[in-house]
C-alpha cells in the first residue's frame, strides 16, 4: 500500500490552533478618557483597570476592548497618540504557547517575552504595521484579566450587549498588490480562508474577506483604490466591525445614545449594515448584519 | 528618464556609501541596489547609513544579499533566521521592497527541495509584515539551486506569493542554459533581473565561472556577449517581465576606479539596454498598470 498522500492532497486540519473567536481588541491612545467616552456611547462599560499600567478593560456582551495609553516600549508597536488606533487583537486558541511556537516556526516575528506591550502574560506576534496579535487560551473558567487587572468596584462585570452586538471582524488596509501576501500570512499562521468575491457582508463591499477557521470572525483586506496606488505604503488595522442580528434596531439604539452614522449617497445605513462617522480624528466602527456565533447559522 | 527601470548596485562602486549614492544619482539613475554591508559598515552606524540612502532620493531596488540561508537545521537555521530578520529590518528601514537571496553554497545545507522550499516560505512569511518580497537566485556553485530553473522549481513548490525568482544573466550566459528555458518563468513571480557581461568568450569550469562572477564582470554592452545578452533581455521582455533590471557587476578593476567614472560606464550600458534592447519607448509608470494593460 502506498502512502496516502502520494495519491491525493490530504488537507491539513482546517483549524490546527483551535481558533475560537476574538478575545479582545486593543486600542492605543494618549487620550484614554476620550476613547472611553466614545466606547460608552456604543454600550461598552469600563469594568477593570490594569494593576500597574495605564490600561483599561471595557466590555459589553461577549466583546472585550482594551484601551492602552501606556507609551510603547517594544519596537514596531503603536506609540499612543490622540487619535485612537487599533493596536492589537487577541485570538482565542486551544493552547496559546503552541499557537505561538507554531507561528514563530512558520515565520512570525516574536515579541520580546519580558516586554509584552500590555504586560498581560500572553504570547504575541507582530501583525500588520505596528499592531500585535495575541494568542489567548484562558477564556473559559478564568481569564487573563483576573491576573493583570483589578475589577472596578460596584460595576457589573458582564454588561449586556446593545442590540445583540458582537465582534464581527476587523478591516485591514493593505498596500497595492498586497492582498495575496496578507492572505498567505493569515492562512499560514492561523488557518484563515479567503471567501469567494461574491460573498459580502454589510455595506462596505471592497476588498477580500478572510474567514477565521472557527467561522466566528472575519478579516477584510482592502487595497488602496487606483488614485492612491502611488502613495507610500500604509498598512494598518483600520476599523472594527460589530455584528448585530438587527442593524436597523442597533442603529436606532446607538443613535439614541449619541452615535452618528454616515448618511451619504454612497454610504448610508441599511438593514445590511452601517458605518459611523469618523470619531476622535478618524476612528470608525462598522455595523454588519450577523447572528452572534453560537446562536445558529449566520 | 528612459531607463528608470534600470539600476546600479552599490557593490559595483568604490568609496563611501554617500560617494556611491552620489555617483549613481549623478549618472542619471533613479534606483540602486543596496549591499547591506554598505549600510551597516557606515562609519556613523547603521542608522546613518539608512539616512544616507533615504537622503539620496534614490529608489531602493532591493537589498543584497542573504546567503546560505536555506536547508539548515536546528541552531544553524535559528542563527540564519536571525541574520535574515536583521537584513529584512535594514531593507524595511531603507524603504526597500525586495530582499535578494542567493542559493546556498553551504556544505551543511540539505539539498532536499521540500526542506529548501519550507525555509524560503518561512522567510517570505517573515517578510510579509514589512512589505518585502523575497527574490531567490540560483548560483552555478550552489547546492540548493544552480540556476533560475531550479530556483523557479523551489519557488513554485513553496507557493508563497511574495517569494519569487531573481534571474542573473551572467549565470545564463556562462552556464549555457538555453534561452528557451526562460519561458518557464512566470513573469509575475520573477521579481528581479540582474544583468552583466564579461570579457572572455568562454568559461571553462565551474571554478572559473565562480571567479569570473565575483571579480571580472563588466556592464552590458562592454563585454563579449552583447548579442546573447540582448536576446536574453528581449526574451524576458517578450514573456511579459515588467520589473526592474539591476546591474550586477562585480569587478576588481572598478573598485580601483573613481566611482563616478564607473557610474558613467553604467549609464552608457543603461542607455544601450533601454534604447537598443528594451525599446521601452515610454517611461514605465507602474508595474500594476502595465499588468492591467496586458490584461
Amino acid at each position: 500500500m502506498t502512502h496516502a498522500t502520494d495519491r491525493e492532497a490530504i488537507p491539513e486540519p482546517q483549524n490546527p490552533l483551535g481558533v475560537d473567536g476574538i478575545e479582545f481588541i486593543e486600542f492605543a491612545t494618549s487620550r484614554p478618557q476620550a476613547l472611553g467616552g466614545v466606547l460608552e456611547t456604543f454600550g461598552f462599560r469600563p469594568i477593570a483597570r490594569h494593576r500597574s499600567r495605564e490600561v483599561e478593560l471595557y466590555r459589553q456582551g461577549t466583546m472585550n476592548i482594551v484601551v492602552n495609553a501606556q507609551p510603547a516600549d517594544v519596537p514596531r508597536t503603536v506609540m499612543p497618540t490622540e487619535r485612537p488606533v487599533i493596536s492589537a487583537f487577541a485570538v482565542r486558541v486551544r493552547d496559546a504557547q503552541y499557537a505561538y511556537r507554531r507561528a514563530i516556526e512558520l515565520g512570525a516575528w516574536e515579541i520580546p517575552v519580558r516586554a509584552q506591550a500590555m504586560e498581560i502574560n500572553v504570547p504575541a506576534i507582530h501583525g500588520v504595521g505596528e499592531s500585535l496579535i495575541y494568542f489567548v487560551d484562558r477564556y473559559d473558567e478564568f481569564s487573563i484579566y483576573d491576573v493583570d487587572f483589578r475589577a472596578i468596584p460596584t460595576v457589573d462585570p458582564h454588561p449586556p450587549a446593545v442590540a445583540g452586538m458582537h465582534f464581527f471582524g476587523i478591516v485591514q488596509y493593505v498596500g497595492p498588490d498586497r492582498t495575496a501576501d496578507w492572505t498567505e500570512f493569515y492562512s499560514q499562521l492561523m488557518g484563515f480562508t479567503p471567501l469567494p468575491r461574491q460573498v459580502r457582508f454589510g455595506i462596505m463591499p471592497s476588498g477580500l474577506l478572510l474567514e477565521s477557521p472557527c467561522r466566528k470572525f472575519f478579516l477584510q483586506l482592502i487595497e488602496p483604490d487606483e488614485s492612491a496606488r502611488f502613495a507610500a505604503m500604509d498598512e494598518h488595522l483600520q476599523r472594527v466591525g460589530l455584528g448585530t442580528p438587527d442593524v436597523t434596531a442597533a442603529v436606532a439604539s446607538l443613535e439614541r445614545r449619541g452615535v452618528e452614522f454616515l448618511a451619504t449617497d454612497r454610504v448610508h445605513s441599511s438593514e445590511r449594515g452601517a458605518l459611523t462617522k469618523p470619531l476622535l480624528g478618524g476612528m470608525m466602527f462598522e455595523l454588519v448584519k450577523s447572528t452572534p456565533p453560537g446562536a445558529g447559522e449566520r | 528618464m528612459i531607463f528608470r527601470d534600470i539600476g546600479m548596485a552599490t557593490a559595483s562602486l568604490a568609496g563611501s556609501l554617500e560617494t556611491k549614492l552620489a555617483a549613481v544619482r549623478n549618472a542619471g539613475f533613479s534606483q540602486v541596489m543596496i549591499a547591506a554591508a554598505d549600510v551597516v559598515s557606515h562609519p556613523g552606524g547603521t542608522a546613518a547609513g539608512v539616512r544616507a540612502v533615504r537622503a539620496s532620493g534614490l529608489e531602493v531596488t532591493g537589498v543584497e544579499a542573504l546567503r546560505d540561508f536555506e536547508g539548515l537545521e536546528r541552531q544553524l537555521h535559528a542563527y540564519k533566521v536571525d541574520v535574515a530578520k536583521a537584513m529584512l529590518g535594514i531593507c524595511a528601514d531603507l524603504g526597500g521592497r525586495l530582499l535578494l537571496v542567493e542559493a546556498s553554497t553551504s556544505k551543511h545545507a540539505s539539498a532536499d527541495p521540500a526542506a529548501i522550499a519550507r525555509d524560503l516560505g518561512k522567510l517570505a512569511v517573515l517578510a510579509v509584515p514589512l512589505g518585502i518580497r523575497v527574490a531567490y537566485k540560483g548560483q552555478p556553485w550552489s547546492r540548493t539551486a544552480r540556476d533560475f530553473r531550479q530556483a523557479a522549481d523551489i519557488v513554485l513548490r513553496a507557493n508563497v506569493p511574495n517569494l519569487g525568482v531573481a534571474v542573473d544573466a551572467f549565470d545564463v550566459l556562462a552556464s549555457g542554459v538555453p534561452l528557451d528555458d526562460l519561458d518557464i518563468l512566470d513573469p509575475d513571480q520573477t521579481f528581479l533581473v540582474q544583468v552583466s557581461d564579461y570579457m572572455w568568450q568562454e568559461v571553462r569550469s565551474a571554478e572559473e565561472q565562480a571567479v569570473t562572477a565575483t571579480h571580472f564582470r563588466v556592464f552590458p554592452g562592454e563585454g563579449a556577449h552583447s548579442e546573447a545578452l540582448s536576446e536574453f533581455i528581449a526574451r524576458l521582455d517578450t514573456n511579459g517581465y515588467v520589473g526592474n533590471y539591476s546591474f550586477d557587476v562585480y569587478n576588481d578593476d572598478f573598485l580601483q576606479m573613481p566611482p563616478e567614472v564607473v557610474a558613467v560606464r553604467a549609464r552608457r550600458a543603461a542607455v544601450w539596454l533601454a534604447e537598443t534592447v528594451l525599446r521601452r519607448a515610454l517611461p514605465v509608470p507602474n508595474v500594476a498598470r502595465l499588468r492591467a494593460l496586458r490584461g
